[in-house]
């Protein structure tokens, strides 16, 4: 056991892993110009593997922080360092370990999306940025509706996607990042339903841009036990919600941004947008919400600079849309659960520095007289 | 060092191991938000004259010489056809187009009185409009919704033909799409 903390905790592992996350740093700051920014982060700093070239796998960034963090973990296991002498880079390892804790925490739990919400009504949900959703809906019953949501990451081709609550299976024929609809110019043999009986799904290459992307799906019906059993399409942004009556159930298919509702609900009374004089720039904008929960109303003004922060969610005002029919507010609404972590990792480090200093300075003095003599 | 290696491998897989659950349940009341126009209109400018916004499922399609725009305009069971329009003076007028509309779905013409007590009205930068929804109990697979607009020296025609089912579908974006039609300023 001794020989594997020895080993793991070799100093050599952090500089050659630190070496390497400096390595993909720059490979994914070029990158960005290419792929976007999101495809980028994505590559090189949210895989475990990274392709260079698509040919060569190399360690991805969340594969060298594990490594690094077990290898800051395991110097804390190793007997000779838990001395006074040593406290201050105790305190250093520790303020790093906590980083890196942090950085995994706002990986895994974190979730930034945007909330839509016209003048006058009232929204209790936020879309995510980039993760996509199959929901499915059973309409069949009077006043609620039954969603049973599948996430992007079932998604992926050749999936079969089935749950207790559903009659039938869905199996994921394709999925594309970013395609566009057309209109087929010859009939086909295969069982086409709904949009898919006139158009097809063409992938496209990404945009660097990902808001730009329009993400498709096609997928395959099996098991209904009725006509409906056959290939669907869907793009995001459909107006035109896909629907099948399976064992005399009612569903709704929707392919839509990943949803995430929220335990409370904002209402805009009133949005307003300033414009630097003489041009059609905004010089500023905010809205006047009311932010309800539990039946109560809380008036509430969020601006640039001065974001809502309410039950771990902070809402900012990132952009309007103005339509025909009225004003509408976009807000950015970012649930960050790892956000205290970089604060106070780096004050334990200072502290650690500062410890480490004062433990060693008499020493480093003695030294520095003993010389002089 | 082949353990050590083994070692680093298993924390990497634990570490690794995605245990959320990727399908959720859950039940909501029976509302429809308007709030996902953000992601289904785009503004559109396919004519010399006009521009307007459409839902983006509606695919520019190939029309007669006639039309300044056709749309491909998908329901959950089919397609319909939207085509607009432009006719110099009242283009024949509006009570003689109605009844030729009400023809090409198999019911019978209709005095203008009323006509104009079947039309709703609406209204956009062009000016005052009337839509008309024209369905065929006895053939469901045919209905028209249509709205004409006239303007100084001519009638803008709106039309979208689908199922019964489709003109109910699409009742709201072709209302929308109406109101949205203005001059395009950017001649």
């Amino acid at each position: 056991m001794k020989q594997i903390i020895k080993t793991i905790s070799h100093p050599k592992i952090f500089v050659y892993t630190v070496i390497w996350l400096m390595v993909l740093t720059v490979l994914g700051t070029i990158a960005q110009r290419d792929i976007g920014l999101y495809a980028s982060q994505q590559k090189y700093f949210s895989s475990y593997i990274t392709w260079l070239g698509d040919i060569i796998p190399t360690p991805g960034g969340k594969f060298t922080m594990i490594i690094i963090l077990v290898n800051l973990m395991s110097m804390l296991f190793k007997h000779n360092i838990w001395k006074l002498r040593k406290a201050g880079i105790i305190i250093v390892h520790l303020g790093a370990v906590l980083l890196f804790i942090g950085s995994g925490v706002t990986a895994i739990f974190s979730s930034e999306g945007n909330m839509v919400i016209d003048e006058g009504a009232e929204s209790n949900y936020v879309d995510d940025y980039h993760k996509m959703e199959l929901a499915v809906v059973n309409t069949s019953k009077k006043n609620l509706d039954k969603y049973t949501v599948f996430d992007e990451p079932l998604l992926k081709k050749s999936n079969k996607l089935s749950h207790e609550s559903l009659d039938f299976v869905i199996e994921i024929i394709e999925y594309y990042n970013n395609c566009k609809v057309q209109r087929r110019t010859k009939s086909s043999d295969i069982q086409y339903k709904g949009m898919m009986k006139n158009f097809d799904l063409i992938k496209l290459k990404p945009e660097k841009e990902n808001a730009q992307n329009r993400s498709g799906i096609i997928y395959k019906i099996e098991n209904s036990d009725s006509n409906n059993d056959g290939i669907y399409g869907l793009i995001l942004g459909q107006s035109v919600i896909q629907t099948a009556t399976i064992n005399k159930q009612n569903f709704e298919f929707l392919f839509r941004k990943k949803r995430t509702y929220l335990p409370f609900s904002i209402e805009l009374l009133d949005f307003k947008k300033v414009l630097h004089p003489g041009t059609g720039i905004a010089k500023s904008y905010s809205s006047e919400i009311n932010l309800i929960e539990n039946g109560i109303p809380r008036r509430v003004l969020i601006q640039m600079n001065e974001p809502l922060r309410h039950r771990g969610y902070t809402f900012f005002q990132s952009s309007f849309i103005e339509a025909p029919e009225g004003e509408a507010t976009v807000l950015a609404a970012v649930k960050n659960y790892g956000r205290l972590f970089p604060y106070i990792s780096s004050i334990i480090m200072a502290v650690g520095l500062l410890v480490h200093l004062v433990i060693n300075l008499p020493r480093l003095l003695r030294k520095q007289m003993v010389g002089n003599k | 060092m082949i353990k050590q290696i083994i070692l680093l491998f298993l924390v990497f897989f634990m570490l690794s191991c995605d245990s959320r659950n990727h399908i959720r349940i859950y039940y909501l009341p029976k509302t429809h938000t308007n709030n996902d126009r953000q992601q289904t209109k785009i503004i559109e400018s396919q004519s010399s004259e006009f521009s307007w916004e459409k839902p983006d499922s509606w695919i520019p399609s190939q029309g007669s010489s006639m039309r300044i725009a056709s749309f491909d305009v998908p329901f959950s069971t089919g397609m319909g056809d939207l085509s607009v329009m432009e006719l110099s003076g009242d283009g024949g007028g509006l009570v003689a187009n109605v009844n030729r509309w009400r023809g090409q779905i198999g019911l019978e013409p209709l005095e203008e009185n009323e006509i104009m007590s079947q039309a709703q009205r609406g209204e956009n930068e062009l000016g005052p409009y009337q839509i008309f929804q024209l369905a065929n109990d006895s053939s469901s697979d045919r209905a028209i919704l249509a709205a004409i607009l006239s303007m100084n020296n001519s009638t803008l025609y709106i039309k979208l033909t689908a199922s019964n089912d489709g003109i109910k579908e699409l009742e709201i974006d072709f209302k929308n799409f109406c109101s949205s039609i203005k001059y395009d300023t950017k001649i």
